[in-house]
């Protein structure tokens, strides 16, 4: 058992890793059910699993510095204990909501904690010890998959006799009452999703997405292309028609410079340093610390004497907190503007900051709408459908469908920041391309999101009329006039209770008492 | 009608165009600063971040509280942002519709310390906060809309 409990612990430590990697969703339990699936012995039983677990934790994501339950921590250890005590999906999702909400908890300590190495950051900007830098934000970011990998060890190790012992003592009408429950939970995360995208505007293509499914049974997969291909034509069509008085373009900041010094080399390396953006998060100055890290290289190359360097480190100390899939276009133009700096005296390097406060709030805006509401959305819907079914394609698909346009896009935003600065952004501004995008990427996102009630959650009701020899069964009325009702009704309710700012936790809590007695006294099965 | 007063200094990002925008179904987002509205280059930047379905209105803290005070634009539903709270208190003593203010993130500055995770404030902050506590008004602590209300003023 040690090895497997250490192996886990492993995969713990490499999902809070994923800081490092980029936010990668890496750390999602649709990826790392799978793995304790494996370390474990039963593969199948940890993909099934790690499908579940993501449809409950789907609406679960990071906005700003509201911290949602460490679904990492609570995934991995629901799924191993209820692998081990061989309890199935129904006992995982009991124990993965309580721990990754206590984990969410000692989270919050230590992005709290983190603040107080500010100083020494500061301190050694001063004296412009980049090296030191580095190591501090290394280190710190580590800490996390330390902590928790050390977290997740000890639970295994001190409670898998005691929780083993104590699954066995649950009666089986708890264990149904559970499932029951659990089956109900997702129709949260479909809620917190629509309540990302939905308005009068698009609402049709919900409806359009769910009777795809409902009706004609189509796939997660089948239902996605199609919902591309509407939003491609619908977005093309909305076409800039309306040009207000085109105000002379001169811009405020030409970044590229005449001769750029900066070679593909130190551009690709802004790129991959942007990768640990979020590595050292914390509640004072968020990402300063990774933005610094990413440009350390190119500060260095552009500034030869040490006062320079000194000055230059600490503007990048200064408070950051950007989407990080979006961050790499503030990093380009922020290089460009040290490089300009660096050859003029008249530069005002004040305005450096400037710029990157101003970019960081609306960009974050754009690019966590964009990858929250529509990429994570397919890659979930996606990659869950085949998850449920066993199927191990459905993590890789998911990290596919992600990570494909959030590298491809990352990267190219470097050069794009880099080379044309902000005239960039005037010119998506004058084109209205990002109207044009965040319509077409609702658009898409709904369309599966109204597939998700049909295709994934079954909730059924057992209730039949009439007695002696031919009862006849409401399920059975049901699927002929509308299959799937129940669950997509639970969702509108649920939706309805989240626009009125209903609290998720409690939300949460509702479904699963509903679920639970809805299964006891037979309402639900 | 205005919906809600925030208090923001990244006024327009993630949070507020992601959470709070659907969260309270307002169809106009009103931002007062008198420095942004100078800033042809910011206000095209929080022009891309405007969320769909929304008109955004950027003008300085005196034409915004005239904006928020013309009786032809109360059929509007309005979030508005400030980035100080010293224009929240300017809004607030120009407008008496203004009952509660949602302190939303005021990251660390120079002398300013902090109150909560996301709020940190000044002397100058405090003391305006607790004229505007004097007056009625409810002073709220919430990121997003679904963390429950923290009540500043057992904080300061």
């Amino acid at each position: 058992m040690l090895t497997s409990f250490l192996l886990i612990t492993l995969i713990a430590v490499f999902g809070h890793a994923e800081d490092f990697l980029g936010t990668t969703l890496l750390s999602r339990p649709l990826v790392l059910g799978p793995l304790v699936g494996w370390a474990l012995g039963d593969l199948q039983q940890g993909i099934i699993i790690g499908g579940t677990l993501e449809l409950i934790f789907m609406g679960n994501i990071k906005v700003g510095a509201a911290i949602p339950p460490d679904v990492i921590t609570g995934g991995v250890l629901g799924t191993a204990f209820a692998i081990v005590s061989g309890k199935g999906v129904a006992i995982a999702l009991a124990l993965a909501i309580p721990i990754s909400v206590l984990a969410e908890m000692l989270l919050s300590g230590l992005f709290v904690f983190r603040s107080a190495f500010n100083k020494y950051f500061e301190r050694y900007a001063e004296a412009g010890d980049w090296r030191k830098i580095q190591r501090l934000h290394i280190f710190s970011g580590l800490l996390k998959p330390v902590l928790m990998g050390l977290i997740c060890f000890l639970a295994l190790q001190l409670g898998s006799t005691a929780m083993k012992s104590f699954l066995d003592s649950i009666p089986a009408w708890v264990n149904t009452g559970l499932q029951v429950a659990g089956n109900m939970l997702p129709a949260l995360g479909f809620a917190l999703l629509m309540n990302l995208m939905f308005n009068k505007q698009v609402a049709p293509y919900f409806f359009l997405g769910f009777i795809l499914a409902a009706y004609l049974k189509l796939p997660v997969i089948a239902i996605g292309g199609i919902g591309l291909i509407i939003a491609l034509l619908v977005a093309r069509r909305k076409s800039p028609a309306d040009t207000e008085g085109d105000e002379d373009n001169h811009d405020p900041l030409p970044a590229a410079t005449e001769q750029p010094s900066l070679q593909r080399r130190d551009i690709r390396q802004l790129f991959f340093r942007s990768l640990t953006l979020e590595a050292n998060f914390n509640f004072e100055t968020w990402q300063n610390t990774g933005f610094a890290f990413a440009m350390i290289p190119v500060l260095r190359k552009i500034y030869k004497t040490r006062e320079a360097l000194s000055a230059a480190l600490r503007r990048q100390l200064q408070f950051f907190n950007t989407s990080p899939y979006g961050s790499t276009l503030i990093i380009g133009i922020t290089a460009a503007m040290e490089e300009q700096n660096s050859r003029s005296t008249e530069f005002d390097a004040e305005s450096i900051n400037a710029i990157k406060a101003g970019l960081m709030g609306p960009l974050a805006g754009v690019f966590d709408s964009l990858f929250w509401g529509t990429f994570k959305v397919i890659a979930a819907g996606v990659g869950t459908s085949l998850a449920l079914k066993g199927n191990i394609m459905g993590a890789v698909l998911f990290l596919l469908i992600f990570n494909v346009p959030h590298l491809v896009l990352r990267y190219r935003l470097t050069f794009i920041g880099y080379h044309t600065g902000t005239r960039f952004l005037h010119q998506l501004a004058k084109d209205q391309v990002m109207d044009r995008l965040t319509y077409g990427a609702s658009i898409l996102g709904l369309m599966v999101i109204g597939a998700m009630p049909a295709t994934l959650i079954s909730i059924k009701t057992p209730i039949s009329f009439g007695a002696g020899d031919s009862p006849v069964s409401l399920q059975g009325i049901l699927d002929q006039i509308v299959p799937s009702l129940i669950p997509l009704a639970l969702t509108w309710i649920i939706f309805y209770c989240v626009r009125r700012n209903m609290k998720t936790t409690w939300l949460l809590l509702g479904l699963l008492l509903l679920g639970f007695f809805g299964s006891i006294i037979h309402l639900f099965a | 009608m205005i919906k809600l007063l925030r208090l923001d200094d990244r006024l327009l990002h993630g949070q507020v165009a992601f959470t709070w925008t659907p969260a309270l179904g307002v169809d106009t987002l009103v931002i007062a600063n008198d420095k942004l509205a100078k800033d042809e280059f910011r206000k095209m930047t929080l022009g891309l971040a405007k969320p769909p379905g929304t008109r955004l209105i950027i003008k300085n803290v005196a034409e915004g509280t005239a904006f928020l005070r013309d009786a032809k634009n109360a059929g509007l539903k309005m979030l508005v942002l400030v980035d100080s709270v010293s224009d929240a208190f300017a809004l607030a003593e120009a407008i008496p519709d203004i009952r509660s203010i949602n302190f939303g993130g005021l990251r660390t500055r120079d002398r300013a310390k902090a109150i909560s995770k996301s709020i940190f404030l000044t002397d100058e902050d405090i003391a305006l906060s607790r004229k505007l506590l004097e007056r009625g008004l409810e002073l709220e602590i919430r990121q997003v809309p679904t963390d429950t209300k923290q009540l500043l003023e057992p904080l300061i």
